[in-house]
């Protein structure tokens, strides 16, 4: 079953219509297994590599690479990914990093939506001024924004 | 914020899933933003905020 209905799927590509640039989603998850290792499952794994799948059926301007984490784990360290499932956003236009842990539902599917044209066109939404603020800063700065899907 | 500094790593975290970084960060409230495990606010707030706690935490006294 499909995530997007016919309506979303319509809106995003019109969303999707001012992209320019391409973005990478490199996506962190499990490889389906018959067997149940316990304390390792991942009970949204799946569901948000269809979601991503979906959303990256909707513009030729978005690619989705998917890792297994166990089996990847060297690319997982590379972006210091600890737990899945989780979505780094890269860019030409990202000088930082972007990224998702657990499936963005509800609220936080506008945010990735938003981020995903931020990304595309290599600007933030943000005023001048704070811009130029980012700009000075100097020290690895670690943002984590905690939500919940409602 | 990620995209215009390439020193800022910027995470979003749905906390159902991972209970044990809800535990370690003491979340009763979303959205809860915590910065460098040093400033923390909770709520959406105007941007000229954010970018004060970005400074703060950015400040070489806060380490």
């Amino acid at each position: 079953m499909a995530f997007l209905s016919h309506n979303d799927q319509n809106e995003i590509k019109r969303l999707f219509e001012q992209l320019s640039g391409d973005v990478r989603l490199i996506h962190f998850t499990q490889r389906e297994s018959p067997l149940f290792l316990p304390g390792q499952e991942c009970e949204t794994c799946k569901d948000t590599r269809l979601l991503l799948e979906e959303i990256v059926g909707l513009s030729d301007k978005i690619h989705l690479e998917a890792h297994d984490f166990v089996a990847e784990n060297e690319i997982a360290r590379e972006h210091a990914i600890d737990r899945i499932p989780a979505l780094v956003m890269t860019a030409d236009g990202v000088k930082g990093k972007v990224r998702y842990f657990g499936m963005p539902s509800g609220y936080e599917f506008s945010v990735l939506l938003g981020s995903l044209v931020d990304a595309s066109l290599g600007k933030s939404a943000l005023s001048e001024e704070t811009v130029k603020v980012l700009q000075g800063l100097d020290k690895d700065l670690h943002i984590q924004v905690f939500v919940t899907p409602t | 914020m990620a995209i215009e500094n390439p020193r800022i790593v910027a995470d979003v975290v749905e906390v159902n899933e991972f209970p044990d970084l809800a535990q370690r960060y003491a979340i009763r409230g979303v959205p809860k933003t915590v910065i460098n495990e040093t400033v923390e606010f909770v709520g959406s707030i105007p941007e000229s905020q954010f970018v004060e706690h970005l400074q703060r935490a950015s400040s070489p006294s806060t380490s």
